[in-house]
């Protein structure tokens, strides 16, 4: 036993005299130079130097301002854009796979309004390739949900779109949001002649669930109070998988992730988060410029899903690409999202761009993709910028951004490079074709 | 009742004349694409009188003559020339109410019509028009293995106060649809009716267009023997409709995902000697030698919209590109989509595949002057030619850049969109 521990102390003392050692050539250390450089929080770089290391960046500024340890790996990053990996607020990749057969959807769980003890982490496939072809467009961090087929559709997982596991995909410390929605699609449980089969139902439903959970937590502070007291005759109260995880949405724990269009299910939602007092983030508002007074007054920001038309259903027939502008110039934060599959992770750079289409200013368009959706998933102190610290998470462009002549080169999660447009087998998540690269002809337009 | 359409008529006729007698117009651009045998990109001015082209001219510092009102422009093309959507017969709203593309109670229905379904006053028709879309060819559904005739239209027009379908036509059965691959069979198959197969699909259209061979037969046959009405064949609607395709009057256009499926296609094209093409053509480029070989156009489908079945999952940007490299006439469609968005936007699709393979200028014929010869419109729309339609498009930037506008659309010289 004692030599055991004697050589594990060795071991331990050798892997620390390496990392040391390491440190000093600093060989894991990785630079790019040269390229132009948006952190997003701070004004862009035009030939910058980005410095990484053990997955954080180390050091971001101007050539010849930034110091590079002697023994780093450089890579020349001339006439290219690096801006922060993009943060997709609303995603169901993973959950809604691949292709689209019933088997791979798992996203909504039709047997019920009210789910809030569903996880989305237990149904997602970190092999899925809608995940490679999501970092293939650039997305790094993602809010994967269950679907708005429930007014309340269960846990979130914020994720980093890397690895086999769920576990090396979760984000270390975060609990993950809680799904809702409201107008059309959980009216769908009407057609079967079950509730909700009104707006006005739903709404019920949700001021039902957060009174059942003010009620179960009210019995827990009891409970925690006369433990504290020493009361012998403490009983503690029945442990409920859901209500415990609505607890957390009324202690400020996790945010409301809540799927809404129409302008006054938009209200619904506010006053629903006004009546309980919890955080929540509008998704979708297709007509939430309607009411961006009363979003900015709350602070609540929006994660908005671009669509390319009108309709589709009666509550998304007012959609505007002018919408973020509305909200930007009434002071509402405002993401975008992908909503994936209803509009692909590979270009959430376009939605952006549409917005700036629409109105919006460059400035917060590029914010809307990274440090804004960070905001909204509480991850600004690790994502959604190039700041010392933060994760190492970036993406090489071949220019501007909002272009739609220009390609995602490269995608890095953490100090690692999750795909690369020049190896042929990840462009195929880029351009499509990704199942046939051996059928798929060698003479092709796209790879630049 | 005959004093009433004779009012209507007069009303038609003067309404006519007079908002089609739009002024003279100068459209002067930085970067004209003419989409015509000239050069493209280069500065220039298009001539407008009584909504049709009457001149192009290149160079810079153009003089517009006297008495033409002048539209500047960064970037100016052809009106955009869609070549397979269900805008106007598959409505914005997406409920039963304005969902008019597919007749699923039959898989064969050669004698509708989408002139008799179309809408003009929806909400989407309205929207490809400030997309800078000018002409459709609106098809059925994908419900059905033959699914009916489509029509060519325009988005808009010099209108009366009437917007009816009449008014925007182009022309009417364009095209008999046939749709192969997984729609027919999860129509059908569902409810164990046929098709449940792709085997039954053939089998059906086959049987039918065979039925519409004799049918045509019999006809000629009474013609050729003094056409005596005592021995008129029985009137058969759909065989009537189908035997214009088997004559080659209409062309077939087959709806099409899988390579399989486009190897099928072409078996019954060729089998029936037919006139036909290819849309959709998801996994065309897996099968491109063999589409050449056959000589059939390609309308590429839309490529953003989600993977909603197993026969798009291998739907890449490049199609259009590897097509066209190919050697196969290319335009690029919308087509039909089930839920959010509604509609694809066919500058947005074509914008992806000029950033995969096409570039501006072959993106841009691909939404021009291609669909316009492949339809065989290309006497009336598809460039900025003399003589014909003037449909323009006028963009603040490069057509196909995501932050660009479209600024004004043009129908036969009429505005039809500003930008607001």
């Amino acid at each position: 036993m004692r030599k055991k521990m004697l050589l594990w102390g060795g071991l331990l003392a050798f892997s620390v005299s390496l990392a040391a050692a390491q440190s000093a050539h600093d060989e894991n250390v990785l630079v790019l130079q040269g390229a132009r450089i948006l952190p997003i929080t701070a004004p862009p770089i035009a030939q910058g130097v980005l410095v990484i290391k053990g997955g954080k960046i180390v050091a971001v500024g101007e050539a010849g301002k930034v110091q590079i340890p002697a023994g780093a790996r450089i890579q020349d990053a001339t006439g290219k854009v690096i801006m922060p990996g993009i943060v997709d607020s609303h995603s169901h990749i993973g959950i809604d796979g691949n292709p689209t057969v019933s088997d791979s959807q798992d996203a909504n769980e039709g047997s019920g309004p009210i789910q809030p003890g569903l996880r989305a982490l237990d149904a997602i496939d970190p092999a899925d390739p809608n995940i490679r072809m999501a970092t293939s467009g650039g997305i790094t961090t993602a809010n994967i949900m269950p679907g708005s087929g429930n007014v309340m559709g269960g846990q979130t997982a914020y994720v980093k779109l890397r690895g086999s596991t769920m576990e090396q995909m979760l984000i270390p410390g975060t609990l993950g949001g809680m799904k809702m929605a409201n107008g059309t699609n959980p009216k769908g449980y009407g057609s079967r002649g079950q509730a909700p089969m009104t707006r006005m139902e739903e709404a019920a439903l949700a001021r039902g669930i957060y009174v059942k959970a003010q009620q179960y937590k009210d019995k827990w502070d009891a409970y925690a109070k006369a433990v504290a007291a020493k009361d012998k005759n403490a009983k503690e109260p029945d442990h409920d998988l859901g209500l415990d995880a609505v607890v957390q949405v009324l202690d400020g724990k996790r945010v409301v992730h809540n799927h809404t269009h129409r302008a006054d299910d938009v209200m619904t939602v506010l006053r629903l988060a006004d009546e309980f007092h919890y955080r929540v983030v509008v998704h979708h508002g297709t007509e939430s410029c309607e009411v961006a007074d009363e979003l900015a007054k709350r602070h609540i920001g929006v994660s908005f899903t671009m669509i390319d038309s009108p309709g589709g259903k009666p509550e998304t027939i007012n959609f505007s690409i002018s919408c973020p502008a509305r909200l930007e110039k009434a002071g509402v934060k405002v993401a975008f999202n992908t909503d994936d599959p209803i509009t692909n992770s590979r270009l959430l750079l376009r939605s952006a761009a549409l917005g700036v289409r629409g109105g919006m200013s460059e400035d917060a368009a590029m914010k809307g993709l990274t440090i804004y959706p960070a905001e909204m998933l509480d991850l600004q102190s690790r994502v959604g910028s190039l700041e010392v610290g933060k994760d190492a998470d970036f993406i090489v462009l071949s220019g501007a951004p909002l272009s739609v002549y220009t390609h995602v080169i490269e995608t890095w999660i953490e100090g690692e490079k999750v795909f690369d447009r020049n190896n042929p087998a990840d462009l195929r998540y880029a351009t499509g074709g990704f199942d046939v690269v051996g059928r798929y002809p060698q003479q092709t337009g796209g790879a630049q | 009742m005959s004093l009433r359409f004779l009012q209507c008529a007069l009303l038609v006729t003067v309404a006519f004349p007079f908002s089609l007698g739009a002024q003279n117009i100068a459209v002067v651009a930085e970067h004209l694409y003419t989409m015509d045998a000239g050069p493209q990109g280069g500065p220039g001015m298009v001539l407008i009188r009584d909504g049709k082209i009457e001149e192009t001219r290149q160079g810079a510092n153009m003089q517009p003559p006297d008495g033409f009102q002048v539209i500047h422009g960064a970037y100016v093309t052809p009106g955009l020339v869609d070549a397979d959507t269900t805008a106007g017969v598959a409505g914005a709203y997406n409920i039963p109410a304005d969902q008019d593309q597919d007749e699923a109670t039959d898989p064969n229905t050669a004698d509708v019509s989408v002139r008799d379904s179309l809408n003009p006053e929806d909400k989407l028709y309205q929207f490809v028009n400030t997309y800078g879309v000018t002409t459709l060819q609106v098809t059925p559904g994908p419900a059905n293995p033959i699914a009916g005739r489509a029509g060519i239209f325009k988005s808009a027009g010099p209108l009366s106060p009437f917007r009816t379908a009449d008014q925007l036509i182009v022309r009417l059965n364009s095209g008999m649809v046939f749709n192969l691959g997984e729609s027919p069979k999860q129509t059908y198959g569902a409810s164990h009716k046929a098709p449940v197969t792709r085997m039954k699909t053939a089998e059906m259209i086959r049987d039918a267009l065979l039925q519409a061979a004799q049918y045509q037969d019999k006809w000629d046959k009474w013609k050729r023997e003094g056409s005596d009405l005592s021995k008129q064949p029985t009137i058969e609607a759909k065989s009537a409709a189908l035997a214009d395709v088997v004559t080659g009057k209409t062309p077939a256009i087959f709806n099409v995902y899988r390579a399989d499926d486009i190897d099928t296609a072409i078996r019954i094209g060729t089998e029936f000697h037919l006139k036909y093409m290819l849309a959709s053509v998801t996994e065309g480029y897996l099968i491109r030698d063999k589409i050449k070989q056959a000589g059939v156009p390609c309308l590429v489908g839309a490529v953003m919209q989600p993977v909603e079945s197993m026969e798009t999952a291998n739907a890449t940007y490049e199609n259009a590109a590897l097509l066209q490299q190919a050697g196969i006439p290319v335009a690029i469609m919308t087509g039909y989509v089930a839920y959010v968005p509604k509609s694809r936007v066919l500058l947005f699709e074509a914008a992806i595949a000029a950033a995969n393979g096409l570039g501006l200028e072959g993106a841009l014929r691909a939404i021009t002057i291609s669909p316009a010869k492949i339809l065989g419109i290309d006497d009336r729309v598809g460039s900025l030619s003399k003589g014909k339609d003037a449909d323009v498009v006028v963009f603040d930037g490069d057509p196909f850049e995501y932050t660009s506008h479209v600024e004004q659309v043009m129908v036969q010289g009429t505005v039809t969109y500003r930008k607001p």
